[in-house]
């Protein structure tokens, strides 16, 4: 029995190996799951069993680097960061993890990511925005934050988070730095919002 | 009573705008369009506290600088008819426009900012300190970003790859920041960390300011204007890439010995790359700091001396310009030693400039009319001086002639004489205003150079025996 599992477990992280290989080389697209199948070398069936879709795949990669990402930003944080530095730290974090991921990322990211609705959740992406937003929730809620309500405040970042992921799968710059700005300039502008600066309506620039 | 105090606000910075901001007599005699025209650019709406805060022209300074880039690009159509002047104009407020909404190249704005922090009779005293505390404005960098540029640097954390780090910048450089730190080893250091994405926006910068000045290339010297953008880019480009400075700060740091008396700090290879760079952190005090603890006049001429050998040294043994002569780039230490910093902007003349550049300077000392005149008509991009107006040569010729004034005097030469120094801003002032720019790029910055640092001499009111030095130094270099 144990080693059944073990096996089961030797057999998920290969496919995954596999799947990120086919997925990097040939791209998303172009990968079939008979071609992960057979690279791990089992069966097209004795894979579904696994992953029910080439998406689920894809996203559980996406899910666990997000999961290392945030395990890696509670391990950074120091506690001396202010709001727009900690939500940095917590993104940065993630795309980090999710760096060896880029390549392909793109179409997995708009399939399972859309903030549309459709007729099929992806269900690894919809727990993956969940887990995201949880962790930014807590992160506001420890500076103090409430001004806004939750469900505008939630649906802001997400925005903001999917344009950033957006421009950082096509970010051509050396270690996508230019994302890095955008990220900045995004969270100037969400924390802005959330903690009441921005009420004045730009009544600060009036000439 | 909010909008009130912003009124007056404004009011007065229009006033201390047009107090500041150069004339041009024939179009817009007492300066108020030119001021307008940034004041309008200036109040377009930009995010407060965003990572490019430092690069907008919400500052009073930022204005100045920008007034004063009008000011030089308009003076290139200062001779074209009515109707291109309008049309240049509409030009220039989209140019400046593009210098309001985005991008570093307002970094190089700052170090024109900076040069002009120079020079005190050109800009009123107290705009010669903001422009100059430009330097040291806030950092836009706050440390979460920093530690990312470290990991794809160094792939460690800056706690891990130093003993000690500091998470405030103390410095704000014009394209990065500066943090301290402490090697593993117990050295105190200096970290030079590049803002993100620069290099790439200093391009798209440029490349957008020759898409709009092209229309002007009918009214003005465009292949002119064209070589000197491509020089600026280049050297802007160059101080983008911080191994390059280390090389530069190592070549320097060997043409001195400790009986000179100048220091150029140590590179930490292991702890540097293209965007971080890492140095010996050389304690000391700035220009205006070490004049207010009204230094004498030994210590001044000292300092004075030291900055003469220093510069000549590297211009005889390594061919370079210091083109960046800027104050921050000194260092006034308590022993009595100069710390020289920052080699980004390092212009290593070619064999022929550094030939042509001796060849001038050899027929001055010579007073070698014709030989002069030639040189002077290849520097001003003529075949020959009798293509040039008389005029033209004049002007540069006396220009030539205030430049060379030190190396002919026997004994001390004071520095510190504001008629001389006037003399060589009256001679620059002259040549704008006639329209006398056209020049090979180099000419930028060997202009820096010369200015750069006689003006400093002349705000530490100093004295030095420069010929002296300039024999000595060149003995044996030639
Ligand atoms: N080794 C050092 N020791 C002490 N201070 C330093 C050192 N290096 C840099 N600094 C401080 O940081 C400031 C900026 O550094 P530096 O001049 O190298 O930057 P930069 O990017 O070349 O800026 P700029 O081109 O505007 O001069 C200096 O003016 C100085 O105050
Ligand atoms: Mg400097």
């Amino acid at each position: 029995m144990r080693i059944s599992e073990q096996a089961k477990q030797e057999s998920r992280a290969r496919i995954l190996e596999k799947a990120a290989e086919l997925f990097t080389g040939k791209g998303f697209e172009a990968t079939t799951t008979r071609d992960i199948a057979l690279a791990a070398g089992l069966a097209a069936g004795t894979m579904f069993n696994y992953f029910p879709s080439k998406e689920t795949l894809a996203m559980t990669m996406v899910t666990e680097a997000f999961r290392n990402g945030t395990t890696d930003f509670y391990r950074r944080r120091t506690g001396e960061e202010d709001l727009t530095e900690e939500l940095f730290l917590f993104i940065a974090s993630g795309l980090r993890r999710l760096r060896p991921l880029r390549p392909f990322l793109g179409p997995v990211l708009e399939r399972s990511l859309s903030p549309f609705p459709r007729k099929n959740v992806c269900q690894e992406g919809e727990a993956a925005r969940l887990n995201h937003l949880e962790a930014v929730q807590e992160i506001i809620g420890r500076h103090g934050f409430t001004t806004t309500p939750d469900y505008v405040a939630m649906t802001m970042y997400w925005s903001l988070y999917l344009g950033i992921l957006a421009f950082w799968t096509n970010d051509a710059s050396p270690n996508q730095e230019e994302t890095r700005a955008l990220i900045d300039y995004s969270l100037c502008v969400f924390v802005q919002v959330i903690s009441g600066a921005g009420t004045d309506r730009g009544a600060a620039h009036a000439r | 009573m909010h909008a009130e105090n912003r009124k007056t606000t404004e009011a007065l910075n229009m006033d201390v705008l047009l107090a500041a901001l150069p004339k041009e007599s024939a179009t817009d005699p007492t300066g108020r369009q030119l001021a307008q025209l940034i004041n309008r650019i200036a109040n377009q709406k930009v995010p407060v506290n965003s990572f490019s805060r430092i690069w907008t022209l919400g500052s009073l300074q930022a204005r100045v600088t920008a007034g004063y880039l009008a000011y030089w690009l308009r003076s290139r159509f200062a001779d074209a008819d009515k109707r291109q002047q309008l049309k240049s104009a509409a030009h220039l407020a989209a140019a400046l426009k593009l210098f309001g909404t985005m991008g570093y190249l307002r970094g190089a704005v700052m170090k024109i900012g900076q040069l002009l922090a120079n020079l005190p009779e050109v800009v009123p005293e107290e705009f010669a300190e903001v422009l100059s505390a430009l330097h040291f404005e806030a950092p836009p960098m706050h440390f979460a970003m920093v530690r990312e540029v470290f990991l794809d640097e160094f792939g460690r954390e800056p706690e891990e790859v130093f003993a000690a780090f500091d998470r405030q910048a103390f410095a704000a450089a014009s394209l990065g920041q500066v943090h301290r730190a402490r090697l593993h080893s117990g050295e105190e250091v200096a970290v030079k960390i590049q803002y993100p994405g620069i290099a790439r926006t200093i391009k798209a910068d440029l490349r957008n300011l020759r898409l709009l000045l092209q229309p002007l290339c009918l009214t003005i010297d465009w292949q002119d204007t064209l070589a000197k953008l491509a020089d600026i880019e280049r050297m802007l480009l160059m101080e983008t890439d911080y191994s390059q400075e280390a090389r530069f700060g190592k070549l320097a740091r060997s043409a001195f010995t400790a009986a000179d008396q100048v220091v150029v700090p140590q590179i930490y290879d292991e702890y540097s790359t293209a965007r971080v760079l890492t140095a010996e952190y050389l304690p000391g005090c700035h220009i205006n700091d070490f004049l207010a603890t009204d230094p004498g006049q030994g210590e001044r001429d000292h300092f004075t001396h030291l900055l003469t050998v220093a510069t000549y040294r590297l211009y005889y043994r390594l061919h370079w310009l210091p083109a960046d002569p800027h104050p921050g780039n000194f260092i006034f230490m308590a022993d009595g030693r100069l710390g020289l910093i920052d080699f980004g902007c390092t212009l290593t003349l070619s064999d022929e400039e550094w030939i042509f550049s001796n060849v001038a300077i050899q027929a001055a000392l010579d007073r070698d009319l014709p030989g002069l005149n030639r040189a002077i008509a290849r520097a001003c991009r003529f075949d020959d001086p009798d293509d040039m107006e008389p005029d033209r040569l004049e002007v540069i010729r006396s220009g030539f002639y205030w430049f060379m004034e030190p190396w002919q005097q026997e004994g001390v030469f004071d520095f510190g004489d504001r008629n001389f120094f006037l003399r060589g801003i009256d001679n620059v002032i002259e040549a704008t205003r006639k329209g006398y720019t056209r020049s090979l790029p180099m000419t930028i910055w060997s202009n820096r150079f010369t200015f750069g640092g006689r003006a400093f001499c002349y705000k530490l009111k100093g004295r030095c025996e420069f010929r002296k030095i300039f024999l000595q130094e060149s003995a044996g270099w030639q």
